[in-house]
């Protein structure tokens, strides 16, 4: 063989290898992305994660079947926290040691979420959280790992305060009732500051806080109405507020006193005809609150599949994968740290319209939904009318007081 | 605070005490003969309000379909009640409390996950049965119909039990066998199934209970455990397996919570266990009850 020769061999040689290198790495590029979803299936929280795995469902398949991310596939990995703190970081951490999944979404308790964080904080694994709406998250205790598309509780409850006061201009005598743990103490913390921001002499005369999980709403219900408040805020949710609903009923309640709570899908489907006419919900978003076009769609297709409408919580799961690929894209790379980067100030068009997450805190702009319980002959349960949509942007909390939580609770950023 | 406020606030109370006496007074009755805490009790209670809700959504009748779903329940529970006595509870008379409690703590688990796999974790709502549905006037101030129809079923269940206990042949049995179940069985009374009825009555009262707390309020996961956990509290106050000592043991926990949700609402549900901690430093065997031997 000639050195020419040798030469050409030479070359050859190190084209082919090259071609190999690069054929092995675009193979590599066809690995799925993984992404962990971890809800709780357990009590009370168990409808809403089921509903939250349909809806994330939907999207995959809908992203796969479009070409996937980047030209990956999406692989989906669900996990149950069994409701329980200690279970919740067992999984988290064996989603990501063993599974090696490279984003988390969920879970639904906001205690959950809270161990969680600390887990995959430390792992630096980004979690979308749609469902536990805990404040705590993206202010008390800030990670960069988590990003925000539900709103949370301070979000919530300011806009269902501003909202009860548009209606109920005159009230200042308020009584609150909300199950007694972080979610509802946030809640009622919240509506008070607000609703003593728009009525400088309003007064909270009474404030219940039944155990998450109370059956029997008699004893509380007549302490407020002996008070003779002008307006009842609450953030009962679900079985409870369906037990309050029929017992404060034959009381006149809610002929006497205007009442706000979380009356979103599945508490209107369980008290069917039940559901009391004129009083006013807050909730999350689903096809009722904001019936636009994609979100019609996205209920229409939820219930070919399924035989039933989606709620709030499949609708925010579904946003979640979005989001995430909305972020993976613009970001061209699936490094951790560069999706965060370009997550931050990314604008999603989404089922509820578009928002922004805010770089500082990492808090979707996600919107508020009120409405008044209604008839409506196109469904065979109540829903909303008088609706109304209060964008983010005019009830996420300033930046300067994030930044004032945060001296208090040590985070530097 | 005016008068008919307070008495309103009582009358919630009583509301409260009633349904849990309904609950209570299965759990004492077992134990007071059998000598076994069935912690599944709110299990079967559970049962009871899924299978009402099923039932009556089946038959659809208006007007008795709650009554017969009521009914029916309280039969397929105590139906559930004689093979649980028959395959669980029979082996473990002779054992001691640890596993006695590790069993019904595991039917727990089991009907937890029965009901998950059947019903899934929806909360769901039986509208209140006619003439129930809207409210009486006492004194001028509505009264919930259905609250009262609930606390007369609790007192006819009371005048029940005291008549099967006191009044009955078979009460004279019960008493002596929760006495000295030795002494009954050398008389020659067949305790093994004389236990078989009584917890076969216990579930029924389980189902019952659970049936006619589906309209008062929503049937959902957790309801067993919400509930068994303040029955503890009733029996203890009460003093185990006494029947007037559950009747005033929910009393007492109905009126204590009532009003302390009236004055102090944060810490109504702790007042009913500082009752409870009193009761066992000055009567550890509980108001009625009659100490261990």
């Amino acid at each position: 063989m000639s050195g020419r020769k040798v030469k050409h061999v030479l070359l050859v040689a190190v084209l082919t290898g090259l071609t190999v290198a690069g054929f092995s790495g675009s193979s590599m590029a066809q690995e799925p992305i993984k992404l962990g979803a971890i809800y709780c299936f357990a009590g009370p929280c168990h409808m809403y994660s089921e509903s939250a795995i349909k809806g994330i469902k939907i999207a995959v398949e809908e992203v796969n079947a479009a070409g996937g991310i980047l030209g990956r596939k999406l692989e989906l990995i669900v996990r149950d926290t069994e409701m329980k703190v200690d279970v919740g970081a067992r999984e988290v951490k064996d989603l990501i040691l063993r599974e090696k999944v490279h984003f988390l979404e969920g879970p639904c308790s906001s205690g959950v979420a809270l161990a969680l964080q600390v887990v995959h904080s430390e792992y630096k694994v980004l979690r979308i959280t749609t469902m536990a709406n805990t404040e705590a998250q993206v202010v008390d205790k800030f990670t960069p790992y988590v990003v925000q598309i539900v709103p949370n509780t301070y979000m919530e409850a300011i806009a269902a305060t501003r909202y009860l006061h548009k209606r109920y201009p005159k009230a200042k005598k308020f009584c609150t009732i909300a199950p007694d743990y972080e979610f509802g103490r946030r809640e009622e913390a919240a509506f008070a500051e607000e609703i003593k921001r728009l009525v400088p002499d309003a007064e909270i005369v009474y404030e219940a806080w039944p155990k998450p999980g109370e059956k029997d709403f008699t004893s509380f219900i007549t302490a407020i109405m002996a008070k003779k408040p002008d307006a009842v805020h609450s953030s009962l949710f679900g079985g409870d507020l369906v037990a309050f609903t029929k017992q404060a009923a034959p009381y006149g309640f809610f002929q006497k006193i205007p009442f706000i709570a979380l009356y979103d899908l599945p508490v209107l489907l369980a008290l069917g005809e039940d559901a009391p006419e004129g009083v006013m919900g807050f909730g999350r978003g689903c096809f009722f609150m904001d019936p636009n076009p994609k979100m019609m769609a996205f209920a229409e297709k939820y219930r070919q599949l399924h035989g039933t409408y989606p709620d709030s919580w499949a609708v925010q799961a579904y946003d979640g994968v979005y989001l995430l690929k909305a972020a993976i894209e613009k970001a061209k790379s699936i490094s951790t740290e560069e999706v965060i980067k370009a997550m931050e100030g990314l604008t999603l068009d989404s089922l509820r319209g578009k928002f922004t997450i805010r770089p500082l805190d990492h808090m979707g702009t996600v919107p508020c939904y009120q409405g008044v319980i209604a008839k409506d002959p196109k469904y065979p349960f109540k829903i909303w009318k008088d609706l109304s949509r209060i964008p983010g942007e005019e009830v996420i909390r300033s930046e300067e007081s994030v930044r004032e939580i945060w001296k208090k609770t040590g985070v530097v950023r | 605070m005016s008068l008919d406020i307070l008495f309103n606030q009582f009358m919630s109370g009583i509301a409260r005490g009633a349904l849990l006496f309904l609950v209570a007074s299965g759990l004492s009755l077992t134990f007071g003969v059998l000598r076994v805490l069935n912690f599944a009790h709110g299990s079967l209670y559970m049962l009871g309000g899924f299978l009402c809700y099923t039932i009556w959504g089946h038959l659809l009748l208006p007007l008795f379909g709650f009554y017969i779903a009521t009914i029916l329940s309280a039969l397929i529970m105590a139906a559930s009640g004689l093979v649980i006595e028959l395959f669980v509870l029979r082996r473990l008379y002779h054992r001691g409390w640890p596993e006695q409690l590790l069993a019904t703590y595991a039917l727990i688990l089991i009907i937890t996950d029965l009901v998950k796999w059947r019903w899934g974790g929806e909360f769901l709502s039986v509208p209140r049965p006619k003439p129930f549905t809207g409210a009486v006037f006492l004194f001028d101030f509505p009264f919930p119909a259905y609250n009262l129809f609930v606390i007369g079923l609790g007192v006819a269940l009371a005048v029940f039990l005291w008549w099967l206990v006191y009044r009955t042949h078979l009460g004279d049995i019960i008493r002596a066998a929760a006495h000295d179940r030795e002494m009954v069985a050398a008389l020659g009374i067949p305790i093994p199934w004389l236990f078989t009825w009584i917890f076969v009555l216990g579930a029924f009262i389980a189902g019952l209970s659970g049936a006619v707390a589906a309209p008062f309020g929503a049937v959902a996961l957790g309801m067993d455990i919400e509930i068994i956990v303040e029955c503890f509290a009733v029996v203890v106050i009460g003093g185990m397996g006494s029947l007037p000592g559950t009747l005033l043991g929910s009393f007492i926990v109905g009126q204590v919570y009532s009003f302390g949700i009236m004055y102090k609402p944060e810490l109504a549900l702790a007042f009913i266990f500082m009752v409870m901690a009193v009761v066992l430093i000055i009567r550890p065997w509980g108001i009625f009850g009659r100490p261990e031997r």
